[in-house]
């Protein structure tokens, strides 16, 4: 029962954590290196709105705001004159983003490691079945899922969610038609890294805060971003959940084999299905 | 006979020129301006946070002394590895390429190891301070690296002793995927069957691991009573996190040969109360050359200093305290004077360097985190053993 929840919590932390880069990448076409930074920031901002207020929730939505906004300022000064150009514009200012962004954070709060509490309401454990469960990674798992749906309906059903699935395909005929692109984008952009920023803050108390937070996690995002398909938000949540499966599993039963099997996985997609797992076609005029 | 006389005393004037140029260009070489250390050390990656305190410890053994040796200011250059064995090795070809006088560092043992090669083929000086693998001071190995601080043998250890000590039957133990500390858990494996300890289960997670819940909850599953946690820096203040979540630390000892200081259980928060660790330095160690320490360290960056900021300054300040006494620019010198050199007054207390394998023979430290009272951390280290150096060394052998 424990290794299903720790499976799934891991997938959920995942999700969190790639969900933003998904974003971006499926409806801007950036490939955003920058984005463990931003988690990197998120975390911090949350560990110091949380020192400051006292309060956990205070800390999560600082933190989402605060690198909405840092999303947006990003976009609107550096990204914007390079969507036109190769991709590797894109790589490369995103690359220096992350050493920008980890020099602030190194400058406002040192090199040390920082300390999240797990808020009260979920500091416990349940019983489950005979397994403890911390009950802060239920509440991953039920964050995440309501992430996941909020993502998708604002995405597929929403008007907004149109335009910018629009301005996506074929942004010179929304242009056309007189609606801002550069501000939709804009949007995306932020939206993108406020996701980034909310799972830095979800995660804080699960990890130490460090400035290693900006490097160390961006290969298990485009894991999951390579096996959901890019672009793909549905495709995400099942890739995250896939990886969350096979590590807990794989912790129990094959230890030593955990790496592996997830970069073997990961290997195989590229070789047989290099539009991911959960790509599904879409019809075109 | 007067061709034979000229030539004579034009060979002597040649040679004389020659001579004095040698001289003079051997003065220019032995009396530089400045006295160049070159650092190497993680600035970045899962030990970055240790190398910022290792920098600071540096600083305070280098301030103390004027910033002066030999009559020359000291020039430090710091590079980051990212915890990399190969970027330790460029830096380190760099800083010597740059005339760096000896090289500090690096700090995590593959990159020590990798930088260790290249200082014994380049004859330059090498301080370990923090690097604990077994095979950077070996017999016969390099003649110009030196180790001021513990070895993972000597943790290891008061490990087994605190096993023993505790009387614990069964342990899990939790080793990083890298060498020496597979290397120090194989020794504990051969030590734990004659001891009566059993191994009921083990895990290698790789370094930098993000997520222990798998491993927390088999640990918690099994009926270990005690947790051998052969990690550290972010890879044991995770697991500790994690570990606090379901309580593991109520049901099961929890320790291991570096598993905390004052640094780790302040990341970790209150589940690190009760955790027990090997400590290479403490600044609640008392004796006047800590206190010292301990002032000047917090009058200069406002804390405690940390395990890392110890070694690291007392293992700078015991160098070159011993090139100073050498009064000489001969590297040659610096390392034999080193290999007989005594510490008496060093800030763990008496420290001897052994010359057959250039280790420094020194006390070892048992702590356990507990409730700090200001201005000591809120989480601060106890010293409960002391073990002699004659427990934590086996005698030197080729």
């Amino acid at each position: 029962m424990s290794t299903i929840v720790i499976g799934l919590s891991l997938g959920m932390l995942l999700f969190l954590l790639a969900a933003g880069l998904t974003l971006i990448f499926g409806m801007l076409g950036v490939i955003n290196f920058a984005h463990g930074a931003i988690y990197m920031l998120g975390a911090y901002v949350s560990y110091e709105t949380g020192r400051r207020t006292g309060s956990f929730l205070m800390g999560v939505l600082a933190a989402t705001i605060f690198t909405a906004l840092v999303g947006a300022v990003i976009e609107k000064l550096t990204l914007r004159p390079l969507y036109e150009r190769p991709h590797f514009y894109q790589l490369i200012l995103t690359f220096g983003l992350i050493l920008i962004l980890s020099d602030v954070v190194r400058f406002i709060w040192g090199p040390g490691y920082q300390e999240v509490a797990i808020p009260p309401l979920w500091n416990g454990t349940v019983n489950m079945l005979g397994s403890t469960i911390p009950m802060y990674r239920l509440f991953v798992i039920g964050f995440g899922a309501l992430v996941s749906v909020g993502l998708y309906l604002v995405l597929e059903k929403s008007t907004f969610g149109m335009l910018v699935r629009a301005a996506s395909s074929d942004a010179e005929m929304v242009r056309i038609l007189g609606l801002p692109v550069g501000s939709i984008r804009m949007a995306v952009f932020a939206i993108g890294c406020g996701l980034s920023g909310l799972a830095g803050a979800i995660a804080a108390p699960l990890f130490p805060i460090e400035l290693g937070m900006a490097t160390n996690t961006i290969i298990d995002c485009f894991i999951v971003v390579i096996l959901g398909g890019l672009g793909n938000i549905r495709g995400a949540i099942a890739a995250s959940m896939l990886i969350g499966m096979v590590r807990a599993l794989g912790y129990v039963y094959l230890p030593g084999w955990v790496d592996i099997m997830t970069f073997v996985l990961l290997i195989g997609t590229l070789l047989t299905r290099p539009q991911g797992l959960f790509y599904r076609a879409t019809r075109t005029a | 006979m007067d061709n034979v006389a000229k030539w004579f005393t034009k060979g002597l004037v040649v040679a004389a020129a020659a001579t004095l140029g040698l001289v003079s260009n051997g003065y220019a070489q032995g009396k530089p301006e400045k006295f160049k250390i070159g650092g190497v050390l993680s600035l970045s990656g899962p030990y970055g946070l240790l190398g910022e305190d290792m920098r600071r410890g540096v600083q305070i053994a280098v301030e103390e002394r004027g910033s002066k040796v030999l009559g020359v200011p000291i020039e430090i250059t710091w590079e980051d590895d990212e915890t990399k064995p190969q970027p330790a090795v460029q830096k380190a070809t760099k800083l010597i390429s740059e005339g760096s006088h000896m090289i500090f560092g690096a700090l995590s043992s593959a990159s020590t190891l990798a930088v260790m090669n290249l200082t014994k083929q380049r004859k330059v000086p090498h301080l370990v301070t923090i690097s604990a693998d077994d095979k950077i001071t070996v017999p016969g190995g390099s003649r110009y690296t030196f180790r001021t601080s513990n070895t993972l043998g000597m943790e290891n250890r008061m490990a087994l002793a605190y096993m023993q000590e505790r009387k614990l039957k069964k342990i899990y133990v939790v080793t990083a995927d890298y060498q020496a500390t597979r290397d120090g858990y194989e020794w504990i494996k051969q030590q734990a069957g004659p001891s009566g300890i059993q191994i009921v289960g083990e895990d290698f997670p790789p370094l930098g691991n993000r997520d222990y819940s798998s491993i927390v909850d088999k640990i918690a599953k099994s009926d270990a009573d005690g947790v051998l946690l052969m990690l550290t820096g972010s890879d044991v203040v995770t697991l500790l996190k994690q570990a606090g979540q379901v309580n593991l630390g109520k049901s099961k000892l929890l320790f291991g040969p570096v598993a905390a200081d004052e640094t780790m259980a302040a990341a970790v928060g209150p589940a690190s109360l009760g955790v027990n660790t090997g400590l290479r330095y403490d600044h609640t160690i008392d004796n006047p050359a800590n206190r010292k320490f301990v002032e000047a360290y917090r009058k200069k960056f406002g804390i405690f200093p940390s395990m890392t900021a110890g070694e690291a300054y007392d293992g700078m300040a015991w160098w070159l305290d011993t090139v100073e006494k050498t009064d000489s620019w001969d590297k040659e010198k610096w390392v034999d004077a080193f290999a007989a050199s005594v510490r008496e007054n060093s800030v763990e207390g008496k420290k001897t360097m052994r010359a057959c394998d250039h280790q420094a023979l020194q006390p070892g430290f048992w702590g356990e985190v507990v409730q700090g009272n200001p201005p000591a951390p809120s989480l601060t280290m106890k010293i409960t053993k002391v073990f002699p150096e004659e427990k934590l060394f086996a005698a030197c052998k080729n």
